[in-house]
């Protein structure tokens, strides 16, 4: 044997059965712009920059850096300056823990925190929550529905609402009557399966199989076999990182070079899953098979127009910024960094036990409250002594009294650009039918 | 059946992969007492070095070359500017393996800057899809079958039919022996850093054409069932871990055909457990390529 002479026999594979890696990484805060300050606050964003999940992180450190920025440019929250820093949860509870931990421990200046996804926001929340750190969390576990937690805020609707709008999508606007659930084994995405099935079989379609897949195998041709075998009208899908493109692939492949239709949730309305699926099965093919639901965002008017402009000034610092200009979750994060903000100025206060009940109140508005679109023109109007009601990127915010707030959905496909193409939407008595089916 | 017959073919498909990557781990190990936790980064590397070929317009095969000559230089450097260092302080093997594993991370995270947290994809064509009842394979795999076995076959005759080969056993015997009889044992650890680099090359960029898509992060995914099979085979065993290529490249698809694709590599590491448990040694601990060397 060759390693006869290192007499490591049981040892090493124990050794090599038994290792096991997590690193929580730290980046450096990076400014939005504007000049510095003597004490600058600072915004977190915790979520998977590794792993499984990394696509997820760029995307809401894409939201913080043009807030930042405009913040900046209004010459700061009260003269203090913003600055935008990630901490990585690789996708990983066991990894979020000490990364949350080490973000409140080291950094008495946190304004807000965004980020924290389904994969960690169970773990992370309660931290947040206890160390009074507003957060703006895109988690879509229904367990945030009714949540306790006064510092949490979600500006999107919980997944199950996703898995209902794919449901009402699938019925409603295609027809298809038999569906596979292809969706990653991680706890982001199967907190989707559970009320699909529900829907569907109540509204009278056909699971035809639901597939939990692991992510990032380097092949799911079995798993393909098998799921080709059921004969779905199509496959409703969230895995992420390379495994949708390599699962999509295999189907390609296996299914005689014909691509079934695929539907997916709102996470792969998305740069990175987009260059991740097209360079696998090809532009074309997910231009004509793959259709998606998305937030409600009509990706025009003052405020996202305010976005637009300083998310593109920020490709200096990250240059694919300009690549999340229609990413859901990028717009609302944004809008929530900006509802902070404004509560700060409001309450003339950095403390957050005073400002984050305000928070609220801005996304909302209250009587009399003067609607801004833009950081500079909220602090105009709060100087002159108005309230104001931030209507942002996202549109108006409607947040309920668990800070949950949802603006229906979308049905949109891809342009051969990767851009979003709204060619759907579902309404109010669709959604209400479909999540009264699904027990939602 | 005829989906558990289909999983048979595709895994040989994955034994296949698994397989080269596996022997070139296992022989890391054995020659340079080098548990080298960085082997699977090394691999997305080399799999993006061939992807940069590839982006410009060359075919992946010639590309795999590139891929075969960056992850033997990659693996040669990254022994003597870092890994033989700390083994010539006589950092003990639990120490080393640690210092692996921060490579690993560094490398990842060093990547991630260059070539982006973007999923990538091979140009390629899958070429005719052949059928023998319900086994379906791409002439694009068969050839990775083909590359498997032409690898398997080049790594037993240097092992048993030349100088070096002898070498490497001899080394990996006993080294302070080995050099008392002459043979440069330095130069010798060289080369196996490099020939092993050189298979580890060539199976990222085999793993990123089976894959259809790949991301700096399918590194610690590649190198899971890597391990397990070099544990199965008994580590250290390059013969070892062929077997244990074939054993959990197989179990993993015929397990998502029966049981749950969720399980896939839970079964495969219950498996390795059992073997543990029964065989600490591994299934070719005791006849192992150099067993009986000479």
């Amino acid at each position: 044997m060759l390693a006869s002479h290192h007499r490591v026999g049981k040892g090493a594979g124990v050794l090599f059965a038994t290792l096991s890696i997590g690193l929580a990484a730290c980046g450096s805060p990076t400014t939005g712009g504007g000049s510095p300050s003597s004490s600058p606050l600072l915004i977190g964003v915790i979520a998977p920059f590794t792993g499984a999940d990394a696509a997820l992180g760029p995307a809401y450190f894409a939201a913080c850096l043009p807030a930042a920025r405009a913040i900046n440019n209004a010459g700061g929250v009260m003269g203090h300056m913003v600055s935008c820093q990630e901490f990585d949860t690789r996708g990983e509870p066991a990894d979020a823990v000490p990364a949350a931990q080490q973000m409140v421990a080291s950094h008495s200046n946190l304004m807000a925190v965004v980020g924290c996804t389904s994969d960690e926001a169970a773990s992370v929340a309660p931290i947040l929550n206890q160390a009074h750190i507003p957060m703006f969390c895109m988690t879509g576990q229904s367990e945030f529905n009714k949540t306790t937690l006064t510092y949490f805020h979600r500006l999107v609707p919980p997944d199950e609402f996703d898995a209902f709008a794919m449901v009402g999508s699938a019925l409603d606007h295609f027809n298809y009557k038999k569906v596979a659930l292809v969706f990653g084994n991680d706890i982001g995405s199967q907190a989707f399966v559970g009320p699909a099935m529900t829907a569907l079989q109540h509204l009278g379609a056909t699971v035809t199989i639901n597939q939990a897949i692991a992510l990032g195998q380097p092949s799911y041709r079995t798993e393909v076999t098998a799921m080709l075998a059921t004969h779905p009208d199509v496959i409703f899908t969230e895995a992420l990182g390379p495994t949708d493109a390599t699962y999509m692939a295999e189907v390609k492949q296996l299914n005689n070079g014909v691509m079934l239709p695929f539907m997916g949730t709102s996470a792969t309305i998305d740069p990175v899953w987009f260059k991740a699926v097209t360079g696998a099965v090809g532009v074309q093919t997910v231009v004509d098979k793959f259709t998606a639901v998305d937030l409600g965002v009509s990706f025009s008017g003052p405020g996202y127009d305010e976005f637009k402009t300083n998310l593109d000034a920020v490709a200096s610092q990250f240059p694919a910024a300009p690549t999340y200009s229609q990413r859901g979750a990028t717009l609302h994060l944004y809008d929530g960094i900006m509802q902070a903000a404004l509560a700060m100025d409001e309450t003339k206060s950095t403390d957050p036990t005073v400002y984050n009940p305000v928070i609220r109140d801005v996304g909302n508005g209250v009587a009399g409250s003067t609607t801004v679109n833009t950081y500079a023109a909220g602090v105009a109007a709060i100087k002159n002594g108005q309230k104001v009601r931030w209507v942002g990127a996202g549109g108006p915010t409607n947040y309920n009294q668990y800070n949950n707030s949802q603006q229906g959905y979308i049905l949109v496909r891809y342009d051969a650009s990767g851009n979003e193409i709204t060619i759907g939407t579902l309404t109010q008595a669709q959604t209400a039918a479909i999540i009264a089916a699904g027990g939602g | 059946m005829s989906l558990i017959v289909a999983a048979f073919g595709f895994g040989l498909v994955s034994m296949s992969i698994i397989a080269i990557s596996a022997v070139g781990f296992t022989m890391q190990f054995g020659i340079t007492n080098m548990i080298n936790l960085a082997y699977g980064q090394v691999m997305i590397a080399s799999a993006y070095a061939a992807y940069a070929v590839n982006n410009a317009g060359v075919s992946i095969w010639l590309a795999l070359p590139v891929a075969a000559v960056f992850g033997a230089l990659f693996s040669f450097l990254l022994n003597r500017l870092v890994y033989a260092p700390f083994q010539r302080k006589g950092t003990n093997l639990i120490g080393m393996v640690i210092i692996s594993l921060a490579v690993s991370l560094v490398i990842a995270n060093v990547m991630l800057p260059i070539v982006g947290y973007y999923s990538v994809s091979y140009h390629q064509n899958p070429g005719t899809t052949y059928h023998l009842g319900s086994i379906a394979v791409t002439g694009e795999q068969l050839a990775i079958i083909g590359v498997a076995v032409v690898v398997m076959l080049a790594i037993h005759a240097l092992l048993r039919l030349t100088r070096l080969g002898k070498a490497m056993r001899a080394t990996a015997a006993n080294p302070t022996l080995a050099r008392n009889c002459g043979i440069p044992t330095a130069r010798v650890i060289d080369l196996a850093w490099l020939i092993t680099g050189a298979l580890c090359g060539i199976a990222g960029a085999v793993a990123g054409m089976n894959s259809d898509s790949f991301s700096v992060a399918s590194g610690s995914e590649f190198l899971i069932p890597i391990i397990a099979a070099s544990i199965l085979g008994g580590a250290g065993s390059p013969y070892g871990a062929m077997i244990g290529a074939v054993i959990i490249g197989e179990m993993t698809e015929i397990s998502a055909a029966i049981i749950s694709p969720e399980y896939k590599q839970v079964v495969a590491f219950a498996v390795l457990v059992l073997v543990m448990v029964l065989r600490p040694q591994g299934l070719l601990a005791k006849r192992g390529a150099l067993a009986a060397a000479g």
